[in-house]
């Protein structure tokens, strides 16, 4: 990161020596740091704006970070403000495509190399969502267009899964939120039964999740997520928005059996799991997936979750997952 | 096939008494997995048909193994339809509370695609849940409200005897009286989920919550329901007490809470003008955020506010990070400060906040009318930031009719290229004097959109030399340069259509010529 700054001071001098007076500007929140988000074509695709700066705003109340309340949006990778800021934001699923000319790789790389951190939201997405970006699925791989797009940045590197031990998942926050932290009463129910034990020891062990990056002079460098700016949004008085379910896997006695023959007529899509291995998910053509075989030979139920107490968990679990993320690219 | 099966039946026996053992250690699971699964590409075991597996449900739900019964109620949620519905509604009796949460949840699951349940009966049973002895299967119930309610609240027609005549009238649609009951009950339950489900639907199942009640959802201690209930706290401000709850709220705790009240209560006091006297109370709040913005609402409704809340407001929005949330929302109410306003912007255009120095520029140049002084806009101009430069820029176009010479040599010898851009705008409304002496300045520019600009202007000053320097122009390598000139020509007859025709002839090959020829051509001219 001092290299960064270095650079950055450099980068400022041909500035200066062309007389860019700023004289009458003020001071822009004296060092505050400002997130950059890309944005390729205007509004249109926008789908959580309230997102980043709800984020931005938790993590200078919270962390007394200093964080520019306004995102910094650029269009164009080629931007030459890229290069005078450290971190940048990419809701994948807001980018129209993954089209990105060779100058604009180029300047993504360097950015990267000058220790430039970039967060790719969205940028996990199991291939059986399709379209449907009201969805996420922690597969444990970058999406395809993902990683045909670094792959031209970066031909000799690729995204490797974060260990849960890593200390990304442990920057400011660590676990996943207690009754304390969710502003609920000591004996009222976080979750259902089933949901907290799934979540406690699946889906977000130790407030951890499916995350992969990429390393580059040794330093993790870039980072992609399933969609996480759907949990960051707050309205005005503080309550979160939108709504979010969860997704569940369930197993009963006899699972094993009965869904192996249960009555079925859809898709079956596989999906890389944390331990490298495939999950077979059975779904019906443009609904939510109906259950799962394992690898190991078991079977799952996907049940669906939904409600007050379910969204708030998922919004607080989100909201500490894209600080630790944040703080942890201010950091190192 | 016989040979599968048997085969299958031998591992599936091994593969029990294993699992019963309990020693996973004996008959290693990934390596039974394995050979299970290299079985299975051999000929992998059939699906059953929907009505087999429905029957196979409906026996399972009937097991007296709670596993087993729960596991049939998962099942039946992927299967939407009236007989697997019909099954799960029976489960919803069950004496376990595993298999009757699980069946609700696919109950929910069936009506994922968002549909409303129609089937009174249906929803009437569904709706029944919110009284169950189990949290979570009446915080689902609960959070199923908004489908319920078409099915709960159908209207329809009765047959009576009238004098002996037989009479058919309509029954509007009503919440069955223990339904009803029940649904207040809920209003009180212990957990705070259910409580704030039912608060925010109770409207739709058109029942009136007792004043009493109501204020003990006003004095709740989970500020969720606090918020839900101050949503529907207009159809209950004149009931008896309410009032004093609502000035309770003034100094609760919670910051949200009272803010959310503030919006309240700005509402209310419309209608109900003792409620202003809360608005007055919140102004002697402690935290800037909730006193400004209740000062800025009695604004709203027409009350003067203060030299020195106008000063509170200044430093709570300068201190503000951003145009974002309670500070974003008592930015936009300013408007009805007025006048009394004006100070409160020009404060604000030094703010950190690139998007609050924009918004402050744009509310500041249109109470002062500054395109007219071009010294109260051309200070903006010197922001480091596009965003602000833009907004003012995007104001004062078209807007200035007249700069000096100072002004407009600022402009011209800007950092910025869209600045010098609109220099070259303003050649329009400069001296003539100024204009000979500085357009060459902007003609050979870096920015091609300032030079192209620059051309536009002259054309439409008709500059002395404009026909000469077009014509040149047309040569340009930059494609925005060579259409400035050619539509700069286009537009005199008399004098710049003859040059570039003869330019077009000259040079026949020339990227702008096709398109000079075709414009020649619809104005009548054979190029």
């Amino acid at each position: 990161m001092k290299i960064y700054w270095i650079i950055l001071l450099f980068a400022l001098i041909p500035g200066l020596e062309y007389g860019y007076c700023l004289y009458a500007a003020p001071d822009m929140g004296a060092g505050a740091v400002r997130i950059m988000q890309l944005r390729r074509d205007g509004v249109s695709r926008i789908r959580y704006p309230d997102a980043l700066p709800s984020l931005l705003d938790m993590m200078n109340e919270r962390a007394n970070a200093r964080f520019d309340p306004d995102p910094l949006f650029i269009e164009s990778l080629t931007d030459e403000r890229l290069f005078e800021n450290p971190i940048l934001y990419i809701n994948c699923d807001e980018l129209p495509s993954f089209d990105f000319s060779t100058e604009e790789n180029d300047a993504l790389r360097r950015y990267m190399e000058l220790g430039g951190f970039v967060y790719l939201d969205a940028g996990i997405k199991a291939s059986f969502l399709g379209t449907d970006l009201g969805h996420s699925y922690a597969a444990w791989e970058e999406r395809d267009e993902v990683r045909s797009w670094f792959g031209e940045i970066f031909p000799e590197k690729a995204f490797a899964p974060l260990p849960r031990n890593h200390e990304i998942f442990r920057t400011f926050y660590k676990g996943l939120p207690d009754n304390e932290y969710l502003r609920l009463e000591e004996d009222q129910k976080r979750l259902p039964d089933t949901v907290l034990t799934f979540v406690e020891q699946e889906k977000w062990p130790q407030g951890t999740y499916s995350l992969v990056g990429i390393r580059v002079k040794d330093r993790l460098a870039c980072v992609a997520s399933p969609i996480c700016a759907m949990g960051w949004g707050r309205d005005e008085f503080g309550a979160w928005i939108p709504p979010i379910s969860f997704r569940i896997r369930e197993s009963a006695e006899d699972f094993d059996e009965t869904l192996k023959v249960a009555s079925f007529s859809g898709q079956t899509f596989e999906v890389t799991r944390e331990d490298g291995l495939k999950d077979e998910i059975y779904l019906l053509p443009g609904q939510r997936p109906l259950w799962v075989k394992e690898p190991t030979g078991r079977w799952r139920i996907f049940k669906y979750y939904s409600g007050e107490e379910i969204s708030n968990y998922a919004h607080s679990f989100y909201a500490r997952l894209g600080m630790n993320v944040f703080l942890y690219a201010l950091l190192n | 096939m016989k040979l599968f099966m048997i085969i299958y039946l031998f591992i599936s026996l091994v593969f029990s008494l294993a699992a019963e053992d309990g020693n996973g250690s004996s008959f290693p699971e990934s390596n039974l997995s394995s050979q299970l699964q290299a079985v299975e590409a051999i000929d992998p075991p059939k699906r059953s048909s929907m009505d087999v597996t429905l029957d196979d449900a409906a026996q399972k739900l009937k097991s007296s193994h709670v596993q087993e019964r729960t596991g049939a109620a998962k099942l039946l949620g992927k299967y939407v339809g009236s007989q697997a519905a019909l099954l799960l509604i029976g489960a919803l009796d069950d004496a376990s509370e595993l298999v009757r949460r699980a069946a609700l949840v696919s109950l929910v699951e069936h009506f994922n695609n968002g549909s409303p349940v129609f089937e009174q009966a249906l929803a009437e049973k569904i709706f029944s849940m919110i009284g169950d002895p189990d949290v979570e299967v009446r915080r689902e119930a609960s959070a199923l409200i908004p489908r319920l309610v078409p099915g709960l609240m159908r209207s329809g027609m009765e047959k009576i005897q009238v004098n002996g005549r037989t009479v058919f009238r309509s029954v509007p649609g009503r919440l069955r009286e223990d339904l009803r009951q029940l649904a207040e009950e809920c209003l009180r339950d212990t957990d705070s989920i259910v409580r704030q489900n039912m608060l925010k639907n109770h409207y739709s199942l058109r029942f009136q919550i007792p004043p009493q009640t109501f204020g003990a959802l006003l004095e709740d201690n989970d500020v969720a329901v606090l918020l839900a209930a101050l949503d529907q706290v207009r159809m209950y401000a004149t009931q008896p007490g309410i009032y004093q709850k609502i000035e309770a709220l003034a100094v609760h705790r919670d910051m949200g809470v009272r803010a959310k009240l503030a919006k309240t209560v700005l509402s209310l006091g419309r209608s109900f003008p003792e409620y202003r006297k809360v608005l007055r109370q919140l102004t002697n709040d402690q935290a800037d955020e909730i006193a400004t913005l209740a000062a800025v609402d009695l604004a709203r409704l027409g009350e003067r506010v203060s030299p020195e809340m106008i000063d509170r407001i200044i430093e709570y929005l300068s201190l503000s990070r951003g145009l974002y949330g309670k500070a974003e929302t008592l930015f936009y109410s300013l408007s009805a400060l007025g006048r009394d306003s004006a100070r409160i912007y020009e404060a604000l255009l030094v703010h950190p906040s690139a998007s609050m120095r924009a918004k402050a520029w744009h509310h500041h140049l249109i109470l002062s009318e500054g395109w007219k002084s071009p010294t109260l806009w051309i200070p903006a101009m010197e922001d480091r930031d596009l965003q602000v430069r833009e907004t003012v820029l995007s104001l004062v176009r078209g807007r200035v009719d007249k700069i000096e010479k100072n002004e407009l040599l600022r402009l011209i010898g800007h950092p910025f290229a869209e600045v010098r851009t609109m220099a070259a705008e303003l050649l329009l409304v400069a001296d003539p004097k100024v204009v000979q002496n500085q357009f060459f300045e902007l003609l050979i520019d870096e920015d091609s959109l300032v030079r192209s600009t620059t051309l536009r202007v002259l054309a439409n000053l008709r500059f002395e030399n404009w026909i000469h320097l077009h014509a040149r122009s047309l040569n340009d390598e930059d494609y925005t340069i060579q259409r400035a000139a050619m539509d700069g020509l286009l537009g005199d007859r008399a004098e710049g259509v003859p040059a570039l025709l003869e330019f077009v002839r000259k040079y026949p090959a020339e990227r702008i010529s096709s398109l000079a020829r075709s414009e020649l051509q619809k104005m009548g001219i054979k190029p």
